[in-house]
């Protein structure tokens, strides 16, 4: 059975123009006008979407899972060209969580091998994807996954690094709290290596630790198919965004459901701005009480009995900030050139046969 | 052209406005009408029914066996229930009967958390109202729903009891992320002296470092007060499988509004990745 979908995409194949990931198709004249309006409020900047329902909506619609699935990946391309139409330039997707390896091995394959396809069909729009600036990342533990698809991914994670125009993350076999503890075993690699010390330890460093560290924490966050927890994604990163759940099944998701959400997150701006603040306030503090135990400590240490003033205490923190500042910084490179190295090895390997 | 998609910008949500404001009003007001005559009527249907248990005592009583009752009709009860109230304003009243409602139906773990850390700041009144309001509403026998209050340890002033049977406890935001951070320093610390590397961590180590400093169980249940579509820093580690149901407002609440939403989490499936 082939969808619509499915049909213009073997129309089009061959055309370089087209991406399959972005579907190219224009807002109607309503949509247009209510995307205009929309943009006269706040806009969310990165959009993160739990992609719920594939399984549901193919009972109802009585076809195999594993078309459920296709249709699901079809509908991404749709909502993505509709964030790019209301100015949402990063979007990150629930693909594919460590816990969903618990399924069957049908379905788990099957899903694999839809990754596969899409991946390698991404891998011949070069052109297009390099026009319309698209990157693409993803984040989780890709060693869980079969060795052609890892390959397929650095591939496309390496061909398109440089494009800065719209970001895609998708998560692929990617859970928070896996996410969380890689970033905690990241630090402490970097204790191991000298890099940092304990206590550079901080909120701030844990979020630039994480896979999602380019990006911006989500502003909204939608989880479809009228589930109401987060079941693992961006745990840590979603702590002040604004949480959308609504009914419709994912393949049936339409561009008023994601003019609706971006409504809610309009209606909780000035709420979560004000939480956002007071949190950021709230990590400043810390940061600076941190420092100024660590000097304190220091001084001590160094201690020749005489005590300082306070403007030669000002100066030791100043320059205390300004050395762990600079540690961190040396640290952060080794890491993205650890996580570079890893996907530029993984892309060169031969082919798997 | 802009100005005139701003302008009606700016009309559909002072629309949407106007909209959630008499939402707001009528449900307060209906629930006020309602009780009020539910206070006339429920004397005269004791009196009628039972002419010795009339008077607050036996109301508190049925009300106690209705509430417990109410409990066990539900397929799954959650063990920890978070009641996170976004709302600027707080009244501690309400707070405290929503507590107190969730011990009687048996929930067995009750936190309160607020993103600016008002709750942990006056957690002595709210410890206050809640043993009022278990006098209140629950009656004299109150023993067998007495409550551990729990304060991250620092707190001496704990009303330690015999047969507790639930927690409540007061959480902010440096239960969540800060936390976690903490436990990451511990843990680099411990490679600092040469008594771990950093293959040794991962989520089972991470999680149970967690738990050593405050055992606090995974709520399984998060109940939203507030217009406020967000988290606002609750708990980011624990609530990975938490159902996340939102009220309208924690003011003026009603038992009917907690068990509807107890209610509702009763009839969720969690599939857990399969």
């Amino acid at each position: 059975m082939h969808s619509y979908y499915e049909e213009d995409v073997i129309l089009q194949t061959g055309k370089s123009t087209v991406m399959s990931w972005i579907r190219e198709r224009e807002l109607s004249f309503i949509e247009r006008l209510t995307a205009n309006i929309l943009k006269a409020g706040p806009m969310p900047k990165h959009v993160a979407f739990i992609m719920d329902g594939n399984r549901r909506f193919a009972q109802k619609a009585h076809v195999k899972r594993q078309e459920g699935h296709s249709q699901g990946f079809e509908k991404l391309a749709e909502t993505l060209r509709w964030c790019l139409n209301l100015g949402i330039h990063e979007v990150t997707v629930y693909a594919f969580s460590i816990e969903n390896f618990k399924r069957s091995k049908e379905e788990v394959d099957g899903l694999m091998e839809l990754a596969k396809q899409k991946f390698s069909r991404l891998l011949t729009e070069q052109e297009s994807l390099e026009k319309h600036g698209v990157c693409i990342r993803v984040l989780g533990d890709l060693t869980l996954l079969p060795a052609d698809l890892q390959q397929l991914i650095a591939k496309s994670v390496m061909a398109t690094k440089a494009h800065n125009k719209c970001f895609l993350n998708v998560c692929f076999a990617y859970t928070s709290r896996y996410e969380i503890a890689n970033a905690v075993k990241e630090m402490a690699w970097g204790v191991e290596q000298g890099l940092i010390k304990s206590s550079d330890v901080s909120e701030v460093l844990l979020s630039e630790c994480l896979y999602s560290s380019n990006s911006p924490n989500p502003d909204l966050l939608i989880r479809t198919s009228g589930e109401v927890r987060l079941s693992d994604f961006l745990l840590w990163q979603t702590s002040y965004s604004c949480l959308v759940f609504q009914s419709v099944l994912w393949p049936e998701y339409s561009f008023w459901n994601l003019c609706e959400a971006v409504l809610q997150y309009q209606l909780s701006y000035r709420s979560l701005q004000k939480a956002q603040d007071l949190h950021r306030e709230g990590q400043a503090l810390q940061q600076m009480d941190a420092d100024r135990t660590c000097v304190a400590e220091l001084l001590q240490h160094r201690g020749n009995g005489k005590p300082m003033d306070a403007q030669s205490r000002q100066k030791e923190l100043l320059n205390y900030t300004a050395s762990r500042e600079e540690r961190v910084r040396c640290f952060l490179n080794a890491l993205q050139h650890k996580r570079d190295t890893f996907f530029s090895d993984l892309s060169s390997q031969a082919v798997v046969a | 052209m802009v100005l005139l998609y701003e302008m009606v910008w700016r009309f559909l949500h002072a629309l949407l406005y106007v909209q959630r404001a008499l939402v707001a009003w009528f449900r307060v007001h209906i629930w006020r009408w309602k009780r009020a005559v539910v206070g006339l009527l429920l004397p005269l249907a004791l009196g009628f029914h039972n002419p010795k248990k009339t008077g607050a005592i036996g109301k508190r009583t049925s009300r106690r066996v209705r509430w417990g009752a109410d409990g066990r009709t539900l397929e799954k009860l959650p063990l920890h229930v978070g009641l996170l109230i976004t709302e600027e304003e707080i009244h501690f009243t309400d707070v405290a009967n929503l507590v107190v409602w969730c011990m009687a139906v048996g929930i067995s773990y009750v936190s309160v958390y607020d993103n600016q850390g008002v709750f942990r700041r006056n957690n002595s009144r709210l410890m206050e109202e809640i043993l009022k309001q278990q006098q209140e509403l629950l009656g004299m026998d109150s023993s067998k729903y007495t409550v551990e209050f729990m304060k991250n340890g620092t707190d001496k002033q704990e009303h330690q009891v015999l047969s507790c049977q639930s927690v409540v406890k007061v959480l902010s935001p440096d239960d969540g992320r800060l936390s976690i951070v903490q436990a990451a320093q511990q843990l680099c610390r411990a490679i600092e002296q040469k008594e771990k590397t950093s293959k040794d961590i991962n989520v089972t180590v991470l999680d149970s470092l967690l738990r050593e400093s405050k055992n606090i169980p995974d709520p399984d249940l998060v109940l939203k007060f507030g217009p406020v579509e967000s988290t606002l820093g609750f708990l980011p580690w624990h609530i990975r499988l938490t159902e996340i149901i939102s009220m309208p407002s924690h003011v003026d609440v009603s038992y009917d509004d907690l068990f509807g939403a107890l209610q509702r989490y009763a009839t969720c499936e969690q599939r857990l990745g399969k």
